[in-house]
């Protein structure tokens, strides 16, 4: 054994001591753990230093509101150079920290509701660029080389323990809070209210370090709830394409769905065209999805088995808590979500995802960036990959093998749904991505593809079925894309006879090779057209916000 | 929730509409104001026949903008942000308190002189509706020679875009465009090339004018036409205000931006509702209203309520 002489002289708790001394700085500031809600600028300038990288909540619904805004609001003097990471750059103050010399750097995985700030910010060299992730990569990040000095979080309640309820918007508060807590991190949790005894403990007060009553509730969008009033025919048709010629056909039973108006069609179709196919019970049981008020004719209905949550959904609170036989609830009865969770397992543990886009390419690669703006991924490419070490095998991942080598693997189906052009005239169909020239534009390391054409098994368009799954030639793989593809140039590539050809080797399928009639798609088969009825279906228990009642 | 006070520009006057004004103490004294300025009515700028003129547009469009907004000023009602639409961004300066309105006017007069010395026959713009700005670009650089210079314009939506340059130049891009995918292509009736370089020289005389002028920081941030930024310091408004005769309108950029910055309500302030419908279509969870459209009354009632529902400090932070 070589033995280093200077080896006592080395301590090995400098992140322990020097947290320490940040709370010995504001023990006169805070009451026990509590900081007092006019006080948080203060206290934060002295528990964030600068340089520090701090990860603040913030995704597509639940959002640390009042701690962004106290952040934003701090002296650039005293606390400048942050390293912010953040899932969701949504709100304005979330970009006035950099504008104000707060913050100078940022890595994160979604910003499309500050997509042109962001790509400004970057060209006017206010913004240094870490890297644009999925959630997963993101998350995973906070515990090997991304590892928060500080986090930001929102809870609903506290008690004076520090002990949390987060509830149905559980999100991924408590990821966060680990990959701090457990390094000598700072955390400091704003919460709507004090109270003695919490429903249950979310995350234990061991974890946290101060919480702060927020001026105001924390902000929660319901991001998910599709008024059924909006949804088309065409989008019926494709819905019944879907469930016959994917589901049925592959007998998919665990999956994940966009929150576009097309896969809440589906949604609302499996209680009545579902049901007449007798696939009740056979299709569709596990869901790895939030709460969708779409969701409810076919839960009142039977159909589903499970559901894991990545968030809540704003009204559907006392609907969930009503039906934990489907829903994960806690003792308290309400619903606890993980995001991390859903989205592991949304990656890993589904037979099915399918999305929609606005791009594809002649290959099957797709992406929803627009020139001049930053948008990020999001959960999407979790979800809407293979991932390649999968083990277990279910009939519809055993489905997509298409040889019988001895070392043969299924797949996990990755269906992507667009209408032949998008609103505006704008083909979905295109030779090459505007990903493309965003990367180039804006000097990214790779083109922000959100789902690769090798992952994807399924198209699907007005027009048809491509199945790609069983396509292992790239010629043939962009004729099945241009049989569906309509009057786009994409589509007027492909001769009719070719067509034929693909349809009778089970390439493509039309609504009529899957004994669907398009006169048939109309909106009566809806369970539900509107939001009232889906409040009639849930007995009254789904509540849905002002903005979604018409009566 | 924070609300912005949108200034139109050329192309929403029409013959009278200052006679459209509500009838109240701080549009008169501007009409006033206005008048003594000016040495003769304002009223003399806004017939059928003056209005042929860009100067008097420009004079009478800056008017009714700084009356309008004047009169929200008097009930207590300060927006959070101003941005103006080419001379309508000289009626946004004079409501975030950069410029007087004394001064805004002398200038606008000057802008339009200079606008219509500076290409008095053969030159002009054209609207395009339904290409994307790249697409636009490419076929300009496809179809236009050195001797009748195009440039892409304004973009004022996605798909709704302006050019400008020499005739003859235009007429070949918007038959060439309409051959390429536009669903719209006309000439529009303007006869000044605006928004593109060939106004440089107007720009540098400006500059100067407006370094002649007293300007102080603004109240309230002001969204720039040229780079979709919101601008805070009194330098950088002076280069955009300068500037943007002879660059393009980057306006949906700019609404984007309010957008962004967290703003829900729009009012435009008179004449027409041009940016309202271009807010209305590009940010439908947004409220939109027009002075001229909605009624002051009415604008005013939906501005104190947003006001009293607006979470402290959530105004800007300098």
């Amino acid at each position: 054994m070589v033995k280093h002489m200077d080896r006592t002289k080395r301590s090995w708790t400098t992140r322990q001591d020097a947290k320490q001394k940040r709370k010995s700085d504001v023990r006169n500031l805070v009451d026990g753990m509590v900081i007092p809600t006019d006080r948080i600028i203060e206290a934060m300038e002295i528990l964030i230093q600068p340089g520090d990288r701090v990860v603040l909540e913030g995704n597509n619904q639940k959002q640390a509101s009042f701690l962004s805004e106290a952040l934003a609001r701090a002296n650039p003097n005293i606390l400048f150079d942050l390293h912010m990471i953040l899932s969701s750059i949504s709100r304005p103050e979330h970009l006035d920290l950099f504008e104000r010399g707060i913050a100078s750097k940022v890595d994160f995985a979604y910003a499309g509701p500050q997509s042109l700030r962001m790509a400004q910010m970057v060209e006017d060299g206010k913004v240094t660029m870490g890297e644009i992730h999925t959630y997963i990569e993101l998350y995973g990040r906070l515990f090997i080389d991304l590892i928060p000095s500080v986090a930001l979080v929102a809870a609903d309640k506290a008690d004076r323990f520090g002990n949390l309820y987060t509830g149905p918007n559980t999100e991924e508060t408590p990821t966060l809070i680990e990959a701090a807590a457990f390094r000598d991190g700072i955390v400091i949790v704003q919460v709507n209210e004090l109270i003695d005894e919490l429903p249950r403990v979310d995350i234990p007060g061991s974890w946290i370090d101060y919480v702060v009553v927020a001026d105001e509730p924390y902000e929660l969008e319901p991001l998910f709830t599709r008024d059924p009033r909006h949804i088309t025919d065409i989008q019926i048709l494709q819905a019944m394409m879907i469930i016959r010629g994917i589901y049925e056909k592959h007998e998919v039973q665990s999956l994940n769905h966009g929150i576009g108006y097309n896969t809440a069609a589906i949604e609302l179709l499996l209680p009545t065209y579902g049901e007449s196919l007798g696939l009740k019970g056979k299709i569709c049981k596990h869901w790895a999805l939030n709460p969708h008020p779409t969701m409810i004719p076919a839960i009142e209905s039977g159909w589903v088995d499970s559901m894991h949550c990545f968030g809540g959904e704003v009204g559907m609170e006392k609907y969930v808590e009503a039906r934990r036989d489907v829903f994960f609830n806690g003792s308290d009865g309400s619903m606890r979500s993980n995001r991390t969770l859903s989205q592991m397992a949304g990656q890993y543990a589904v037979d099915l995802f399918i999305g929609s886009t606005l791009q594809m390419d002649s290959e099957g690669n797709s992406s929803t960036v627009t020139r001049g703006r930053l948008a990020g991924y999001g959960g999407a490419p979790n979800m809407g990959h293979d991932p390649g070490g999968r083990r277990h095998s279910t009939p519809a991942w055993l489905n997509m093998m298409t040889s019988d080598e001895p070392l043969a693997r299924g797949k996990k189906l990755v269906v992507q749904v667009v209408e032949t052009f998008q609103s505006g005239n704008k083909p979905v169909f295109v030779e090459s991505l505007d990903a493309i020239d965003v990367k180039n534009d804006t000097g990214l390391a790779t083109a922000p593809v959100m789902i690769y054409g090798d992952d994807v098994t399924h198209v699907v368009t007005e027009e048809g079925i491509a199945y790609l799954y069983k396509i292992d030639s790239m010629e043939k793989r962009r004729e099945a894309i241009a049989a569906i593809a309509g009057v786009t140039e994409i589509g007027k590539t492909i001769t009719s006879d070719k067509i034929e050809e693909l349809r009778r080797d089970g390439f493509v399928a039309y609504p009529e090779d899957l004994d669907i009639r398009r006169s048939d798609a109309k909106r009566s088969l809806l369970a539900a057209k509107s939001v009232e009825e889906l409040v009639e279906w849930s007995d009254g228990l789904y509540e849905p916000p002002a903005k979604f009642r018409s009566w | 929730m924070k609300s912005a006070f949108l200034f139109p520009g050329q192309g929403s006057q029409r013959p009278e509409f200052l006679h459209e004004l509500s009838k109240c103490a701080a549009v008169s004294e501007t009409l006033e104001e206005a008048n003594d300025l000016l040495g003769e009515s304002v009223f003399n700028f806004h017939s059928k026949e003056a209005l042929a003129s860009t100067k008097a547009v420009q004079i009478s469009l800056l008017t009714a903008g700084v009356a309008a907004y004047r009169a929200f000023d008097l009930e207590r009602i300060q927006p959070d942000v101003v941005g103006g639409h080419s001379v309508g961004a000289f009626g946004a300066a004079v409501a975030a308190g950069v410029m007087e309105f004394k001064d805004a006017l002398k200038i606008v007069g000057k802008r339009g002189e200079l606008m219509e010395q500076a290409f008095p026959v053969g030159y002009g713009m054209g609207v395009v509706l339904g290409l994307e700005a790249h697409q636009l670009e490419l076929l300009i650089a496809q179809t236009v020679d050195k001797q009748y210079p195009v440039f892409m314009s304004n973009q004022n939506a996605p798909d709704q875009l302006t050019i400008s340059g020499a005739l003859p130049g235009i007429q070949k891009v918007l038959v060439e465009v309409q051959q390429n995918g536009a669903r719209c292509a006309s000439l529009l009736n303007v006869s000044t090339p605006s928004h593109c370089p060939l106004l440089s020289s107007v720009s540098d005389t400006l500059l100067k004018e407006l370094h002649a002028v007293s300007f102080n920081p603004p109240s309230v941030p002001y969204v720039g036409n040229r780079n979709a930024r919101l601008l805070f310091t009194p330098d950088e408004i002076r280069q955009d205000l300068a500037e943007s005769v002879s660059s393009a309108v980057q306006w949906h950029d700019a609404s984007s931006v309010l957008y962004e910055n967290g703003v829900r309500l729009f009012i435009e302030m008179p004449p027409g509702n041009v940016l309202t419908r271009l807010a209305d279509r590009a940010f439908p969870d947004a409220k939109a209203l027009s002075v001229t459209e909605n009624g002051f009354d009415d604008c005013l009632f939906v501005a104190e309520r947003q006001r009293l529902k607006k979470r402290k400090g959530t105004n800007y932070i300098w």
